[in-house]
């Protein structure tokens, strides 16, 4: 029978599917016994649910390229070990077997001693790679689940969950998911930043939606105004078509943008810049018409390898981006790598408890020898092909650019002894991510060139919270009034001192947060070409001088919900 | 079979990415491995059972290999316990 209900919707588009239900955690699964006959079956059914896991994360893997693969990779890694591990696997044949259990029940047995071992560690990092274990047991569980056309996994779905994880969303829908309804959540959360950079329909706050729906149902979703209808009528699949048509056509006339300036109502011109890590990017930055690369990541040339990357193949890189995008600026950061993700490089750097706070950025690049010259050098090759910028990553204080300074010129000086020919002048420029170094701008601003803000580093050092902790969600927000404080602070000194700024993080790239940036001072942009569009629609209807005003009142909000009203009563339409 | 008695001295202890390590150079080798400590027995070739440890730096563990390779399996575990797991180079 049709029904229908209302959330928040927090990515838009349109999207028909079939309800695929997934249950928190725990597995709730009653005790079964099954007669000594079927006992082989079992198995093999066990045997196939397992099997066709394996080749659903060999296929994930595949399909991740980029930042994400480096971030889902190792645990990838760690479940492909699990799901073949052969305590767990005898285990749970030994309960078929002997237990006769059914391959549910003895999942779920086998799961909860498991976690039982883990529960009694002391140590708290130990304790929670149970986390891992629950996760491959899941998908283990909703593999013997899986309906007879199992194979072709969850194409076509429309996931109903408790909540989403931001690493979760991407493998969903490279897996065919078409839209996700959340009973938690909210429309500024990580989640839904990277859900609206995906346009993956996505409707928040729908509590008991676990409940309202039943596994197989046929829904409709409109992540723009939240709604769901369950079992549609054929009016609604009409509607459904019309509002798919709509945003098709208006993802056309987006595409009518690329060759528009970013202009604001009253007159103002505002930079969109594009971050890229490959030269499809940079192509496609070129083609939506950015005014330049803002930010390219340098990291992929280092990972998933063992040797470093020599002058030669580094020039060869830098120089592809400088021509690729044909004389407009492009800003390369030098290496950004900690311990996190040094493993898979020819770095060899010591396993630290808190990477985050360790060895990383430029902290890495001044320790190693030969490490920082090199790019350096490769970088000033390439900045006789076009117009460069060089921006270095985890800045903290004034010493560190100096020193970088000092490497430069020499470098420079070498090079041109040796008759490279290379720009007369390589803007220098630091990003801003460390709390310390925003608050201590005023004392070395003078020694850079430009600056950009890397939100994503700055939120979670400033906010002390893992952006990646899905318990610490709602801490983590650009919306808190430190924050804005921060931004606004930064962003007036570099006005002041006449040094071009970007922001560079997420934030940046989300539309809803475009007025909120422009309020505050900032002019340019630099963001993932997927919304770069969108950006441009959203700052074209946006009144420069207005917001502006609207400054003082911004920065007197005592809290995220006075912000957050400012924010969402400034959203342009759509 | 050949008995060693080794000493976890990497500074997280058998933590997620150490244990993997450990079962993936194991991967190749024929023997049965086990390793004990704190009077519990776990497969060294199991990411689960070395986990469940919970071995932490410091801790004593016994080697056990038993097989047609043993020889090999037991000194390439021994050289990674004594590479600390590559955590410090």
């Amino acid at each position: 029978m049709r029904q229908e209900f209302k959330g928040l919707g927090a990515s838009r588009g349109s999207a028909l599917g079939r309800a695929r239900i997934r249950l928190p955690h725990a597995l709730e699964v009653a005790e079964e016994h099954i007669a000594e006959s079927q006992v082989e079956a079992e198995r093999a059914r066990l045997q196939r649910a397992i099997d066709s896991v394996r080749t659903e994360m060999h296929a994930l893997r595949e399909r991740l390229h980029g930042a994400l693969a480096h971030e889902i990779g190792e645990f990838l890694d760690l479940h492909a070990l699990l799901l073949d591990d052969p305590e767990l696997l005898q285990g749970l044949d030994t309960l078929i077997r002997t237990g006769r259990y059914t391959a549910d029940y003895a999942l779920r047995l086998q799961r909860d001693r498991i976690a039982a071992v883990f529960a009694g560690m002391d140590d708290p990092y130990l304790r929670s790679r149970i986390d891992d274990i629950d996760q491959v047991v899941g998908r283990i569980h909703a593999a013997l689940h899986s309906r007879q056309n199992g194979s072709e996994g969850v194409a076509g779905e429309i996931l109903i969950t408790d909540n989403i994880a931001p690493a979760e969303l991407a493998q969903l829908q490279a897996q065919g998911v078409v839209a996700i309804i959340t009973a938690a959540g909210s429309t500024l959360s990580h989640s839904a930043i990277l859900a609206r950079s995906l346009h993956l329909p996505l409707i928040v706050g729908v509590p008991g939606a676990l409940l309202k729906v039943n596994d197989g149902d046929a829904l409709i979703v409109d992540g723009g105004s939240g709604l769901v209808i369950v079992e549609p009528a054929p009016s609604d699949l009409r509607d459904h078509r019309l509002r798919e048509r709509e945003y098709i056509r208006e993802r056309r006339e987006l595409h009518r943008l690329r060759r528009e300036p970013t202009r604001t109502i009253d007159g103002v011109d505002i930079n969109l810049y594009a971050n890229a890590e490959s030269r499809e990017d940079v192509a496609e930055a070129h083609a939506l018409g950015a005014t330049g690369v803002g930010l390219y990541r340098t990291e992929f040339l280092f990972l998933q390898r063992h040797e470093l990357p020599d002058e030669e193949e580094q020039f060869r890189a830098y120089r592809d981006v400088v021509l690729g995008m044909s004389g407009r600026p492009v800003t390369i950061r030098t290496l950004d790598l900690g311990a996190d993700k040094a493993d898979r490089t020819g770095l060899a750097l010591r396993d630290e408890p808190n990477p985050a706070l360790g060895l990383r950025g430029v902290r890495l690049s001044l320790a190693r020898a030969g490490l920082l010259e090199t790019q350096l050098r490769a970088l000033l090759r390439a900045s006789g092909y076009g117009p460069l910028r060089i921006l270095v990553p985890m800045v903290t204080c004034r010493e560190e650019i100096r020193e970088v300074r000092a490497h430069l010129k020499r470098v420079a000086r070498e090079l041109r002894t040796q008759g490279h020919e290379i720009a007369d002048h390589v803007p220098l420029g630091a990003m801003i991510e460390v709390p310390a170094a925003a608050l201590a701008l005023p004392g070395f601003i003078g020694n850079v060139d430009f600056l950009s803000i890397g939100t994503n580093d700055l939120l979670q050092y400033l906010l002390a919270a893992d952006r990646n902790n899905e318990a610490l969600a709602d801490l983590y927000t650009p919306l808190h009034p430190a924050v804005l404080r921060l931004l606004r602070d930064v962003i007036r000194l570099s006005r002041l001192r006449q040094k071009p700024i970007a922001v560079c993080g997420e934030m940046a790239g989300d539309p809803l947060y475009a007025p909120l940036l422009l309020a505050l001072g900032l002019t340019e942009f630099s963001l993932h070409p997927n919304t770069l569009l969108e950006l441009r629609r959203v700052i074209r209807e946006c009144d420069l001088a207005a917001l502006r005003k609207d400054l003082p009142q911004l920065t007197r909000a005592r809290d995220r919900a006075g912000i957050e009203a400012w924010v969402q009563s400034h959203q342009p339409g759509p | 079979m050949i008995e060693r008695e080794l000493t976890v001295s990497n500074r997280l202890g058998l933590h997620a990415r150490a244990t993997a390590k450990l079962v993936q150079l194991l991967a190749p080798y024929r023997s049965n491995c086990t390793l004990t400590a704190k009077g519990r027995e776990v497969n060294a070739k199991s990411i689960m059972g070395v986990m469940l440890l919970a071995a932490g730096q410091g801790t004593q563990v016994k080697l056990r290999v038993e097989g047609e390779d043993e020889e090999a399996t037991a000194q390439a575990v021994c050289a990674l316990f004594e590479r600390r797991f590559d955590e410090d180079s």
